[in-house]
This record gives structure tokens, sequence and C-alpha cells, in this order.
């Protein structure tokens, strides 16, 4: 009988909540065309979808868009990079040395509730807004996340599995390898979610700042000079990237560590 | 003379999305008289819980009609009231004020609703436990909170659903004894629903044993027993001869 | 912190227990243990920093940017001492205030109606799923170009920030809302209305408070981002202008600032939580 209902669901009942979705994503941007036919188009402060299209073919076009998304690129996933390679063996180390623990612990606590964004501009004078200077303001506002998830992903080891790998005389390596970071893995990736969050913001605090190139740079520099359709592009552009790197890892999420879903 | 509650051929399907529907009743008939005092069993999943929702008026059935003098009920109204059987204390509410939701929501000023909710708390046994949270609380008395929640609006009709089961048979029996003289003093119609054969022929004028789900009236029995009830009516042969025979009749719904 | 204290991992929770025998005060050095090198570590760290210059030499250029513990404690003080810092932060704290409430005044009806209605939820999805994903700080620009320069453009990125948590967690409340309690207020003839007031918003509190907890981060964030690029005013203008003059000491004497209001705020929120949580049955164990 269970099979017989599901197979008899319509489409649009299986596909509902995506097809309204859809439909309310469509209507916004035909409202949003559609709204100038009454209210003054004023093109310095505001632009319609139409013109956004337009510009965009612009941006691809010249080729701008793709340099300035490879320029931002670089300091995100250098600063993503160092973040994962420390702070992920700082949280190991913090969870699994009770000492190490206890002298980090309050230290980082502190960093991590002190809005360290606030350190930007000091970091732009320290190192510019090439892209080492950006890496390093991504570093600091994603490394974070990485140790605290680690250093909470030791603590939830089963201890039963840690006895049972001993016992079966597997040394400290073996330790490491198939209780700690199998356990600790989801952790990491949970953490990574956020940490891109804060790598975007990074990326743009740094090219908002005085940077010469990289999408942050090109969204201020449009609004500067008032081009509001490809202001709008980049924004959309942006937008989209944030969707598919938080969506993607929160997918990954759901395919690789099934038994977590739900926390 | 028509029904003071009236249902007729009421049928009721439950399609939870993505799952297989269920059935819940079907072709279900039932007559109360005012001022009657109903029992129902009915094995489990049956839907006894189900038709007192639609008299509650939460629930609309999809087929047949219930009404109430006459009318089609078609929401929830002051003139019934529901015990939960899965208590349904709002945990964030101390007892007295869990017990005065229904007068809240009926605007009654609050002086008022003060003083009806003591006099419930002293009814129901729960003295000194009005400023206590309901994770403070054992089941049994979680139940008392949910009685007295329901009586403290007067409603005309009241709709039991195995209002007993969370006390200890103790209790039971006070709670029983207490039900009834509620009964008797308030002219209330209660319709009960309740999982064992002694309470239901002890309280009852009439004993009505349904079916498997789909769920329908499959015998009525009326209860002779003379009133006031007394604690050894329970030992006559007579109760135990109408207690054999409504096993008989309810043991080939649950074996099937 | 509670954490370190209770969580041992178990090898060395087996060294401990096999030296157990010895000594009743061993134990209490074991539950002084945390706080000792918690502690240690902040003061190692402030006396290195504070005396690397003495070890180190330093060429004049480095010198410059370079800012020492006691000179930062020193600005910090002179800051409240002469009272420079209270229009700069009055002016951080109108637009925190200001876009907070208006986050908190939209977010909480509005996640109350989508968790209430299906059709609502499935077709702001896309745009909430979007709109949380990128950081709010891309439409600075745009914002400033809307609003000016000043209060109102700052007041739009706190409220942009701070509205999503807020929204979210109020709607898994909603959802998370239990459907029993909600008949039984039906029951007694309550409308939407009740149903939102008695049942829904007492069950959402928790969520709405963790939401909060994160809506004052984003915000603290709205704020300090907002006055690099678009300010004259505040707090976070004092400390651009203080990088670009190398007033090092100055920038994080504004870090420390932010800082400690983050932590206030975050500890109010957790006072409130404690309030309203009397309900609870974790709460006398939790106490
Ligand atoms: N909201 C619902 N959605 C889907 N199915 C439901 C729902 N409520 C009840 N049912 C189904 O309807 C049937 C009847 O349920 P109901 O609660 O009325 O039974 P009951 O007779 O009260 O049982 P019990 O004696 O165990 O309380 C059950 O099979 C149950 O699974
Ligand atoms: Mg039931």
């Amino acid at each position: 009988m269970a099979e017989e209902t599901t197979v008899r669901q319509s489409f649009a009942a299986r596909y509902r909540n995506f097809l309204l979705g859809a439909l309310a994503v469509v209507l916004f941007f035909a409202a949003w065309q559609a709204v100038f036919l009454w209210v003054p188009f004023n093109p310095l402060f505001i632009t319609k979808p139409s013109l956004i299209a337009a510009g965009y073919v612009d941006l691809i076009e010249s080729g701008e868009l793709f340099h300035d998304l490879a320029v931002s690129s670089v300091p995100f996933f250098l600063g993503l990079g160092a973040a994962v390679i420390i702070g992920v063996p700082l949280g190991i180390l913090m969870g699994w040395r009770p000492r190490v623990g206890y002298a980090l612990d309050p230290l980082m606590t502190i960093f991590y509730a002190s809005p360290l964004v606030a350190l930007a501009p000091l970091l732009v004078i320290f190192f510019g807004v090439g892209v080492w200077g950006k890496s390093i303001i991504v570093f600091t506002l994603s490394v974070f996340p990485f140790i605290f998830n680690a250093y909470a992903g030791v603590h939830a080891v089963d201890r039963l599995l840690i006895n049972v790998v001993r016992s079966l005389g597997g040394g400290e390596w073996a330790l490491y390898r198939k209780v700690i970071f199998p356990s600790v893995l989801p952790y990491i990736v949970a953490a990574s979610r956020v940490a891109v969050g804060r790598a975007l913001i990074a990326v743009l605090v740094g090219e908002f700042f005085a940077a010469s190139e990289g999408i942050g740079f090109a969204i201020s520099r449009f609004g500067d000079i008032f081009a509001m359709d490809r202001m709008f592009g980049c924004i959309l552009t942006v937008m989209v990237i944030a969707v598919i790197l938080t969506e993607g890892i929160r997918w990954a999420e759901r395919a690789a560590f099934p038994w977590r879903v739900g926390r | 003379m028509t029904g003071y509650i009236q249902g007729r051929n009421v049928g009721l399907t439950f399609r939870p999305p993505n799952r297989a529907p269920v059935r819940a009743l079907g072709g279900f008939d039932i007559e109360v008289e005012e001022g009657e005092f109903l029992s129902i069993v009915g094995p489990s999943g049956c839907g006894k819980s189900t038709f007192l929702s639609i008299l509650l008026g939460l629930i609309h059935p999809d087929s047949g009609e219930v009404l109430m003098h006459g009318r089609r009920i078609s929401g929830p109204g002051s003139d019934r009231a529901m015990v939960f059987q899965e208590f349904g204390l709002l945990p964030w509410r101390t007892v007295q004020h869990n017990i005065e939701l229904g007068l809240e929501l009926k605007k009654v000023p609050k002086e008022k609703r003060r003083a009806a909710a003591a006099r419930l708390v002293s009814l129901v046994g729960l003295t000194g436990f009005e400023a206590h949270y309901p994770h403070e609380l054992s089941g049994g008395m979680k139940q008392r909170v949910g009685l007295a929640r329901a009586l403290a609006t007067d409603p005309e009709v009241l709709l039991m659903d195995e209002p007993f089961a969370a006390l200890d048979a103790q209790t039971r029996d006070l709670m029983q004894v207490e039900l009834l003289r509620i009964w008797r003093e308030a002219k209330k119609t209660v319709l009960f629903v309740t999982h064992q054969i002694d309470e239901a022929i002890y309280l009852s004028d009439r004993v009505m044993v349904m079916s498997k789900r789909p769920g329908r009236a499959k015998r009525i029995f009326a209860i002779k027993l003379p009133r006031p009830r007394e604690y050894e009516m329970r030992v006559t042969p007579e109760f135990n001869d109408l207690k054999l025979e409504i096993w008989n009749t309810l043991k080939d719904e649950i074996a099937a | 912190m509670a954490e370190t204290q209770t969580l041992q991992t178990p090898v060395v929770a087996a060294r401990d227990r096999a030296e157990e025998s010895d000594a009743p005060a061993r134990s209490l050095w074991r539950r002084m243990e945390p706080w000792a090198f918690g502690l240690g570590s902040i003061v190692v760290l402030l006396l290195v920093w504070q005396f690397l210059p003495s070890f180190v030499p330093m060429k004049a250029g480095t010198k410059l940017f370079f800012t020492v513990p006691s000179h930062i404690a020193g600005t910090l003080w002179r800051m409240f001492a002469t009272g420079s810092v209270w229009a700069p932060l009055g002016v951080s704290a109108t637009a925190f205030a200001i876009g907070l409430g208006l986050a908190i005044a939209a977010g909480l009806p509005l996640g109350i109606l989508l968790g209430r209605s299906t059709v609502l939820n499935a077709m702001f999805d896309p745009f909430i799923t979007a709109f949380n994903a990128t950081p709010r700080l891309v439409f600075l620009p745009l914002l400033m170009l809307w609003f000016g320069i000043g209060l109102w453009s700052k007041v739009a990125i706190v409220f942009l920030g701070a509205l999503f948590p807020l929204l979210i967690n109020t709607y898994e409340g909603v959802r998370n809302s239990d459907k029993l309690l909600i008949n039984v207020v039906r029951s007694f003839g309550a409308n939407e209305w009740d149903i939102a007031r008695l049942v829904v918003l007492p069950n959402s509190l928790p969520f709405i408070i963790v939401g909060l907890r994160l809506a004052i981060g984003r915000a603290i964030l709205g704020v300090v981002v907002a006055e690099f690029f678009g300010a004259q005013d505040g707090l976070g203008v004092i400390m651009v202008r203080a990088a670009s003059g190398f007033r090092v000491d100055v920038v994080f004497a504004g870090l420390i600032i932010f800082a400690g209001l983050s932590l206030l705020m975050t500890g109010l929120v957790q006072l409130l939580e404690k309030r309203m949580s009397r309900w609870r049955p974790d709460h006398a164990n939790a106490g």
C-alpha cells in the first residue's frame, strides 16, 4: 500500500516546496522588472533585472568578472588552507592533551568572542592589501572555528573505541588515524561551513579597504561610479557563490555523515 | 426526540504526507443523551481519540456528520472540553496557570480565575502544588491538572480520553468516585474513553465497544446497575457477567 | 570552560587514576589546574609581549608598528578617564541598538509567520538561504549609496546582519512547537494570535535566545565594518584613523572595547535565558 501511494503522488505534490520556491524567485524578478512601469526609474540608485543581465554579459565578455573572481579566490583559499592546517592540529592537541587545553582554552575563547574583524585596518597597514595581506585577514577570521570544532570533536571521541584500538595493540599513531581523525572529521566539515562565511567577509573587508582588483573592489568601484547594473551583477555573483559553497558543504555533510544529520 | 449528540456514518482518513493514508474511522454511528455517561472501549488505534477530537471540533470528518443540539459541529466551543490522553499541559505554566488557561481565553477576570483555580486545585487534590511546573509533577498529578483544566470552563460535555490511565490504582478509585460526584452535581454529559472494562461498567450508563480500525460502533451495552454506584458493586455476579460479555465482544477485535 | 574541567581524555584519565592513591593535596591541584594553566598562559603571553622589545632589537620602522600591553592599558585608561570614548561609543551604540531592535521587531513575527505557514515558508526559503549564506557586508557599498554615509547605512547593515539568525531560529522554534499543545489551546477557543502568544512563542524562546546571541555578534560585526568604510563618527572610525596614523595602541583599545561590549551583551542574554527557563526540566540541574 505504501508504494502505491508514493507512486501515485503527483510530480507537483512531491516537488511542491521546490516549485513554490522557484515560483517565488521568478515572481520576485518579474515584479522587480515590472514595478518601474509605475515607479519612476532612477538609474543612479536602482537597476532592474534586464539591465543587470545586459551588464552581466559585458562583465563576462570583457573577462573582468572572471579576473576579479580569480584575484579574490587566491587569498580566500590560501587563508582558509592555512586556517585548516594550523587550526585543526591545534584544536586536536588542545583536546588530546588536557594541559594544552587548559592553557589555551580561555585565550582562544577571548579571541573567538572578540570581533576580530576590528583588527583588519591594522592588518592592512602591516601587510598591505595584496595577496598576503588578504590571506592573513582570511586566516585570522577563519582559524577559530576550526580550532574550536576540532577541540570539541576530540572531546566527543568515544572512549570505548579508544580502548578497543589499544587492546588490539594499536599505538598512538594508529589511534589518531583510526579513531580520532574519523571522529573529528564531521566537526571540521561543520567548522568549514562557518569558516567559509567568515573568509568571504575577510576577503570583502580587505578589498573594500584599498585594493585595486578583486570582486569586493569591483563592487565598491561600481558603486562609486553609479554603475548599478554591474554592481548588482557582482553582488548576485557573490550571493550565488556563497550559496553554492555553504549548501555544498551542507550537502557533503549529509552525504558523508548521515548519522549526524539533525544536529 | 433527537439525540443530544449525534454522529452519523462518520468517516475519517488521515493522509500524512509521503506516507500511506490511515482510515481511522469508517461508518461510525453514535447517539448520546443529554446528561448521559457513555464509555467507549475498543482496541488500540481504532479511532477513539480521533472521534473525541472530531467532537471537540479540532478535526473534521471527511464523510458523515456529527451534530450537537442538532447543529453540525464546526469548531471548538466552550460547551465542550477535553481531558487529553497525553496531558497536553503547557510546560512553561505552573499548575495554577494551566488550570486557568480556558478561563483566560474566555476573558474571565483575574480574580474569578484565581478563585476557580483554587477550588479546582483542592477538588483534584493538588493543594500545595499550585506553583509547581508540569515537569515537577508525577504522571497522575499531571492528569489531574488536565482534568481540573477541563472542568474549569464548566463545559456541558466532558470528553475524557483515558484520563485515569496514568494514575495508581488507589488514586484511580478515588478519582472515579470524584468524577461521578462532579457528573451528578454539575449534570454534565461525559464521553469517557478507557481500556479498562471494570472502569467503564462502574462509571457508565452505557458502554460502547468499537471494532478495530476503521472504527465503528460494534455493540452497545446498557448498564442497569443502580445509582449511586458503590464500590461493592464491582464484585457482584451481575457486574462480572457484564464484564465477561463485553470482554468477549472486544476480544475478537483485538485478536483479529 | 566548564567543559574542559569535566571532560578528560581517556589516556590522561587512566594515568591519573593510577596515581590516585597519593595525597588529597593532589586533588586540590587537579581542580586548580585548568585555572592555573588558563591564567598562566594569558600572563605569559602578556609578559612576553610586554618585554619583547627589550630582548629583540627592532628596526625603527617596525617599532612604529609595535605597541606593548602596558601602553594599550594606558591608552584605554585615558580614553575613559578623559571621557573621550563616550561620544564615539554612543554613536556606535546607537546604530547597534536601532539595528538590532528593528531586526528583533521584524525577525520574530516573520519567523513565526513562516513557521506557521508551509506555503510562505517554501516561497521565502530561497531568499532566506541566499541572504543567510551571503556575507551581508557585500551590500555595504549599495547601502551607503541608498542611505548615505552615517547612521542609517550602519543601521541597515546591522539590521541585515542580525535579522537572519533571529528569523531562522524563531522559525526553527516555531516548527518545533508541540502540535498537541496547539490543539489544546485551540480546543479552548484560541485563535491564531492566541496560539502564537500562548504556545508558539514560549516554545520558541530557547531558540530565539540562541538566535539573539548570534544576532548580537553579527550586529557588532556590522557596526565595526560599517564604520570602517561608511561613517564619519563612531568607535570604528576612530580605529581606522588610528591605524592609518600608526596608533596601534588605540586600535587595540578599540578592539578591547568592542570585545567587552560583545561579552557584556552575551552575558545579559544568558542572564535573561536563565530567568526565563525556570519551567525547563533541565533547569534545576543546570542551576
Ligand atoms: N495526526 C495523525 N496523522 C496520521 N495518522 C493518525 C493521526 N492521528 C491518528 N492517526 C492514526 O489513526 C488511527 C486512530 O488513532 P487514534 O488516536 O484515534 O486511536 P485510539 O483509538 O485513540 O488508540 P489508543 O487506544 O491507542 O489511544 C491510528 O492508527 C493512528 O495511527
Ligand atoms: Mg487514544
